[in-house]
């Protein structure tokens, strides 16, 4: 109850309606400077896909924005609210950002109803059989509800980041990150989490996706982002992106991996 | 005197070895746990703090905390009875070493499990409770299971604050009977007979915790 009241008058200083609205980030890994100046504003319903070379800072952006990396400089707002390492209520705000990981993450104690279920019951509070029937949705929509009652380590890849996927959707996210989420699929897994992700993005789920799946980003990027040496250097829509790109370090880029 | 009678006689010392055993490890499973995980938690003055009290019970002979706890403490005032002093020294020895198993334990997981808590929006305790631990003790079970037999084995220790544990008992008989050989090799066989199950137990958990691996290894 104090938490919420808290909440909402840091809110209440709205600096804008955009789902995610990054300004001018900076962050250090010591005296390495990973992301200079970046600017990033992603309206609600909105599909980001941030591309870039190994090391270019893009997977540090978006874990930025739930604050698994605390960053030194600038702001980042989430639906009009503030999260920086002084953030208070840090765990409430991530309650409201989904977030999928390169090597899934689940948890190998639980089954993969388990995992879909326990931040529901114990961060949300929500009785054991409603939230049941929450995965159960979730787990039908990535179309493994067959597999409710395995373990993660019984799964193949592709079935474990889909159950990854669905744990995230459970706690009903304003916004989804997705950190890389094919790299560590075998070829033929990743067109089945990449199918998840498209029909995500046409249910107009507001999406960050650090991915090299440049077929992905056609198909559902409303725009582009191309980072080098932490910081943005073009962003653009799909069509303009490939078509046309504008800046040399991006044009070899494309050269590399189309 | 026959085998079997001294075989006896010393297992009347078996109510004490149990509850020093017992004892020691109601004082060494909440060390081990709440220092472990506040080893790995902590950093700076209060990590050097816990760590100085973690190796301060287990770098110390268990011979000399005894006497030191039973002898020189009634000098200020605090009398404790030769069972508490007993479980409270070999208890928080064997503790310290189990902490450092925590710790591992603790610090040998995934750092994406905790990642994962955090952004399905988790608090920490909650993520330690829930995610952290229940996967760091299937990695800590053998160490405890090991330390548990340390700690039976340890409790022959205890005869010498005048408690009259197994050991206590068979240098009673070998005085009575002038038969150390006989009396002491009973003495052998009897820890044998306690420790042994201890033993089996222990190789049973860690094959299953070894299942329980490889069964969810299989795809």
């Amino acid at each position: 109850m104090q938490v919420d009241a808290l909440i909402g008058s840091r809110c209440a200083s709205q600096r804008s309606e955009a789902a995610v609205d990054i300004v001018s980030l900076n962050k250090w890994y010591g005296t390495f400077h990973v992301l200079r100046d970046v600017d990033l504003r992603v309206e609600p319903g909105q599909q980001i896909v941030i591309c870039g070379p190994s090391g270019s800072g893009k997977s540090t952006l978006i874990r930025c924005i739930n604050q698994l990396e605390r960053h030194q400089r600038g702001q980042i707002f989430i639906h009009g609210c503030e999260v920086s390492p002084k953030t208070r209520a840090l765990h409430e705000l991530r309650r409201d950002v989904g977030m999928v990981f390169q090597h899934f993450n689940l948890f190998p104690h639980l089954t993969v109803l388990q995992n879909c279920t326990l931040a529901l019951r114990r961060a949300r509070g929500i009785a054991r059989q409603e939230a049941e029937d929450v995965a159960r949705h979730y787990l039908e929509r990535v179309r493994i509800p067959e597999q409710m009652g395995k373990y993660p380590s019984q799964l193949s890849g592709g079935q474990q980041q889909r159950v990854a996927i669905a744990r995230a959707l459970c706690m009903r996210p304003k916004v989804m990150l997705f950190d890389e989420p094919t790299s560590a699929l075998d070829p033929e897994m990743i067109n089945e989490v990449l199918d998840v992700m498209i029909e995500l993005a046409r249910d107009g789920m507001t999406m960050l996706c650090v991915t090299h799946e440049m077929g992905f980003a056609r198909k559902v990027a409303d725009s582009i982002v191309f980072m080098d040496g932490g910081r943005i250097v073009e962003q653009a829509p799909p069509l303009e992106f490939f078509a046309n790109p504008q800046n040399e370090r991006t044009r070899t880029f494309l050269g590399q991996i189309l | 005197m026959s085998f079997v009678d001294i075989l006896i006689g010393i297992f009347d010392g078996f109510g004490v070895t149990a509850s020093v055993t017992l004892w020691g490890m109601a004082y060494a499973v909440p060390f081990a746990l709440v220092f472990g995980i506040l080893q790995h938690f902590t950093t700076g003055p209060v990590r050097f703090a816990v760590t100085s009290i973690i190796e301060f019970w287990r770098s110390s002979p268990v011979i000399v905390l005894l006497f030191v706890f039973y002898y020189t403490l009634p000098t200020i005032g605090i009398t404790l009875s030769g069972i508490t002093v007993a479980a409270m020294a070999l208890g928080l020895n064997i503790g310290g070493y189990g902490s450092q198993a925590v710790r591992a334990a603790l610090q040998s997981l995934d750092p994406g499990q905790v990642e994962a808590g955090k952004a399905l929006g988790l608090r920490r305790i909650q993520i330690l409770m829930l995610i952290e631990l229940p996967q760091a003790f299937k990695a800590m079970t053998p160490t405890f299971i090991n330390q548990f037999i340390q700690l039976i084995k340890g409790t022959a220790l205890v005869s010498l604050i005048t408690l009259t544990d197994m050991t206590f008992r068979a240098k009673e008989i070998s005085q009575l009977q002038y038969d150390p050989v006989g009396t002491y090799t009973a003495l052998l066989v009897a820890y044998f007979i306690v420790c042994y199950p201890a033993t089996i137990f222990g190789r049973w958990v860690e094959k299953r915790v070894a299942i329980s691996e490889r069964t969810q290894g299989e795809i």
